[in-house]
């Protein structure tokens, strides 16, 4: 039987939380931290994240906060959480950020900050140190979107018998000021229909 | 020294990002590290990098850090006893 489910859009000019527009007047990373300071607020290490990290972490406290989970990983559910990411162009924006403090032989400062965003499964981090999951962590770099290959993998997340439910979805931003982002809760047993679930969000995202 | 003190405050918050905090916020003799500003071991690299693009100060051993960066005051002294730029 399918179960309702909640999603998050999060794209350079839009946020959308099951269909509902949410209000804002910035566009890029500053729309990002105008929705941090608006509903989130208690974390300034997003002033830190690449990215990549600020708008996979804003698209899942938004989604936590519209399926009711104030504080997350407090409660054997949800720390037998799973995070399944995906993406196509993996940490590029952070590698080309951190590229441009090595780039020139006079001015040779390599920043250890922008340094630990050059892997993309850091977003994923990100998410579970914040709602302490303690299921599994993944992002799977991809040649395109496809519905088909992000459900059988989201599957594949409840193969332990421990994983409980998966924060899943897509993140990708291929240079500063420009992401699209797509979340959305799995629980066990709820498989059904997800490959379409995920396919017409994903049409929506125009990737 | 007031200056300089100032100076180094708002270079702190422009490099570690600490977007919602103003220098007045950060006390003078308040430990950056653990409580205070809550700043980890990648701030304290970052710390280390400002040193030197800023003020020419290459830390040969960055245990020194701990004890530079146990406050504003005293890494404002460290400064202007080291610089070379």
């Amino acid at each position: 039987m399918e179960k309702e489910f909640s999603y998050v859009i999060l794209d350079s000019g839009r946020a959308v939380v099951n269909g509902r527009s949410l209000e804002h007047e910035q566009t890029g990373n500053a729309m990002l931290a105008e929705l941090y300071r608006a509903h989130i607020g208690d974390w300034p290490k997003f002033f830190k994240m690449d990215t990549l990290s600020k708008a996979g972490f804003v698209a899942s406290e938004l989604l936590f906060k519209e399926t009711g989970e104030t504080r997350c990983g407090q409660d054997e559910f949800t720390a037998h959480r799973a995070v399944v990411l995906f993406g196509t162009t993996a940490s590029l924006c952070a590698d080309t950020n951190y590229q441009e403090t090595i780039s020139d032989r006079d001015n040779y400062y390599p920043s250890p900050a922008l340094f630990v965003y050059t892997l993309p499964n850091i977003v994923t981090g990100e998410i579970a140190i914040r709602g302490h999951f303690r299921g599994e962590t993944s992002f799977y770099v991809v040649e395109r979107p496809d519905a088909a290959q992000m459900a059988f993998h989201i599957a594949c997340a409840f193969d332990d018998d421990v994983t409980d439910s998966v924060l899943a979805g897509w993140v990708d931003s291929r240079r500063n000021d420009d992401f699209q982002t797509f979340f959305t809760l799995v629980e066990r047993g709820a498989l059904e229909g997800l490959e379409d679930r995920i396919r017409t969000i994903m049409n929506n995202l125009n990737i | 020294m007031e200056e300089m003190i100032l100076k180094l405050k708002q270079e702190i918050i422009e490099v570690l990002n600490l977007e919602d905090v103003q220098p007045d916020d950060i006390n003078n003799d308040a430990p950056l590290f653990g409580e205070g500003l809550g700043l980890d071991s990648i701030d304290a690299l970052e710390l280390i990098v400002l040193m030197e693009k800023n003020y020419g100060i290459k830390l040969q051993d960055p245990a020194k850090g701990k004890e530079i960066f146990k406050s504003v005051n005293v890494m404002a002294d460290y400064i202007q006893k080291n610089r070379t730029k």
